[in-house]
């Protein structure tokens, strides 16, 4: 499903902020990526998402090859990946519904199928009853399952999460995670960047360290750190 | 694929809406621009058409009978080359005469069809060594069997033709100069409405919407900007046209009698203008798209 090889990125000369970096994943895993502020896993996600494209090394997401991928298909490729951030991206003057529907409108769907589909998917991240509410009147969990419900929409074969409980309480974090484990077992591969030192060591999932733009450690049914959970 | 009109009405008009004192701006800034080339554009016209008989420096005019003989015809032509003071001359036949009097009279289809071309005098026209020597010198054909009339250049066409080609010129520049900076504005509101629509840009962006579904709204606002000032400036130019005609039928301006502009110009300049202001607002609004719409 996804397969990084040998990549090499940088910003600026001389520093990398991904070198030497491959990885394989598979259709349906879930997996950590961690790591110290800066050691690059932002800058992986983007990759996967095609925000930015590596210096050197090849990045395939759902068959397709990113690097080379000409810029008019980048639209039709994102339709399959969904992705969610630590800021929500929401829009601040559309209702909970318009937000979530937007990401069908611009992609050309009909009236009827948003009308469908909308409540479905707000139904189904429990807040089908605050569609007329606008962003600012929702707490950040909620704002996060809005952004959820949006990036899941399109049944997305693959969902990208930059810390995406990185502004919440324990208590949302935890609704958000079970959000993204429903989602994981309808077949979507989840791909979630954090710190959150307790989802990753309770979860036992894969997790992939990133140091310095390099993969340090890779490990199924992983920890967050090596060193402070070996009990 | 297809981009709902929808979509594209609602988010032009809502860009328009928000930004709409910056819109009127480019609006009128287009608007008087194009009303300045255009009216521009119809006094050339008119100008020419009005001076027709006047082209390449003819300042003397022998027009002869429609009945003239060709021996009468031929003693006149024997006479315009004996004399010194001519410098060059060249003649009208009735044919092409009628095709000049059609152009002159494009608007009166009635007078039109009651002149035939048997009825046209057929004439010299005739270019002196010094013009002062016109009067003189037509003087000389006055009398002169199988001349209807002559007609003389007094030195006002002249100078009307070296007035308005400098007006001319001088409105032509204004108007470019203003048609540059209504595109410049026009890029400004576009940059504005793309600015304040960074959020909405990004997400969609991010949830794969096609660069141009991105685009069209917002050179779609550019262009209703120009397509609405050109309107604006459309009726402004036949507002003058109609003020002008007035005034040389009114104030009896006999050097500009002749001055018309037929309604095919009119339709010609009018289309000009649309098709400017079209231009001139999807320009500005497409070099903004490309510089600060990063897709
Ligand atoms: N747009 C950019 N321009 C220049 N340098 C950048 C840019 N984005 C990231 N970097 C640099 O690249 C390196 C990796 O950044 P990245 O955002 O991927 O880290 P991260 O692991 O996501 O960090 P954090 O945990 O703080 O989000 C850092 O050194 C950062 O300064
Ligand atoms: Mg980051």
């Amino acid at each position: 499903m996804i397969k990084v090889d040998r990549v090499y990125k940088r910003y600026k000369e001389n520093q990398y902020a991904l070198s030497d970096c491959s990885l394989e994943i598979d259709r349906g895993e879930f997996v950590f990526v961690v790591g110290a502020s800066g050691s690059g896993k932002s800058t992986l996600l983007r990759l996967l998402l095609r925000e930015e494209r590596p210096d050197s090394g090849e990045v395939w997401v759902a068959g397709k090859e990113l690097s080379a991928m000409p810029g008019w298909k980048v639209p039709f490729f994102r339709r399959n990946i969904g992705s969610i951030f630590q800021d929500f991206r929401l829009l601040p003057n559309k209702t909970v519904f318009d937000n979530v529907g937007f990401a069908l409108e611009v992609i050309g769907k009909s009236k009827r199928h948003i009308t469908t589909q909308v409540p479905q998917m707000l139904e189904l991240v429990g807040l089908h009853d605050k569609q007329e509410r606008f962003p600012d009147e929702l707490s950040g969990g909620e704002q996060q399952r809005v952004a959820i419900a949006r990036a899941f929409i399109n049944k997305p074969l693959i969902l990208l999460a930059d810390e995406p409980t990185g502004n919440l309480d324990p208590e949302n974090s935890w609704s958000v995670m079970g959000l993204l484990e429903r989602i994981n077992r309808t077949g979507t591969t989840v791909l979630m960047a954090t710190h959150d030192v307790g989802i990753v060591d309770s979860m036992r999932r894969r997790v992939i360290e990133l140091e310095n733009g390099q993969i340090k450690r890779d490990q199924t049914r992983g920890v967050y750190g090596l060193g402070q959970t070996s009990t | 694929m297809a981009i709902s009109l929808e979509y594209v009405v609602k988010e032009t008009s809502g860009n328009l809406w928000r930004n709409r004192l910056m819109s009127l701006a480019a609006v009128l800034t287009i608007s008087v621009s194009l009303a300045l080339a255009g009216a521009s554009l119809l006094l050339k016209q008119g100008v020419s058409t009005a001076t027709s008989q006047w082209k390449g420096g003819v300042q003397l005019l022998i027009f002869m009978q429609p009945t003239a003989t060709n021996a009468q015809t031929s003693t006149v032509e024997r006479q315009l080359k004996s004399l010194p003071e001519i410098k060059s001359y060249y003649y009208m036949d009735q044919a092409k005469s009628y095709q000049e009097f059609k152009q002159l009279m494009a608007n009166s289809p009635d007078l039109l069809q009651s002149v035939t071309e048997s009825q046209i005098p057929p004439s010299f026209r005739v270019v002196l060594k010094n013009p002062s020597a016109a009067p003189s010198v037509g003087s000389l054909f006055q009398q002169q069997a199988g001349v209807k009339d002559v007609n003389f250049n007094r030195g006002a066409i002249n100078t009307m033709l070296h007035v308005t080609s400098i007006a001319q010129f001088v409105i032509v520049g204004l108007a470019a100069i203003l048609l540059i900076s209504a595109s410049v504005l026009i890029l400004n509101v576009i940059r504005v409405a793309i600015f304040s629509r960074r959020r909405e840009v990004a997400v969609m962006k991010l949830v794969g919407a096609t660069n141009w579904f991105i685009r069209v709204p917002f050179m779609l606002e550019g262009m209703v900007q120009g397509l609405v000032g050109s309107i604006v400036a459309a009726g402004a130019v036949v507002g003058i046209q109609a003020l002008f005609q007035y005034v040389i039928q009114h104030f009896n301006v006999t050097i500009l009698s002749n001055f018309l502009v037929s309604s095919h110009d009119v339709l010609m300049t009018e289309l000009f203008v649309v098709a400017m202001g079209i231009i001139v607002g999807t320009a500005g609004s497409a070099f903004a798209v490309r510089r600060y719409l990063e897709v």
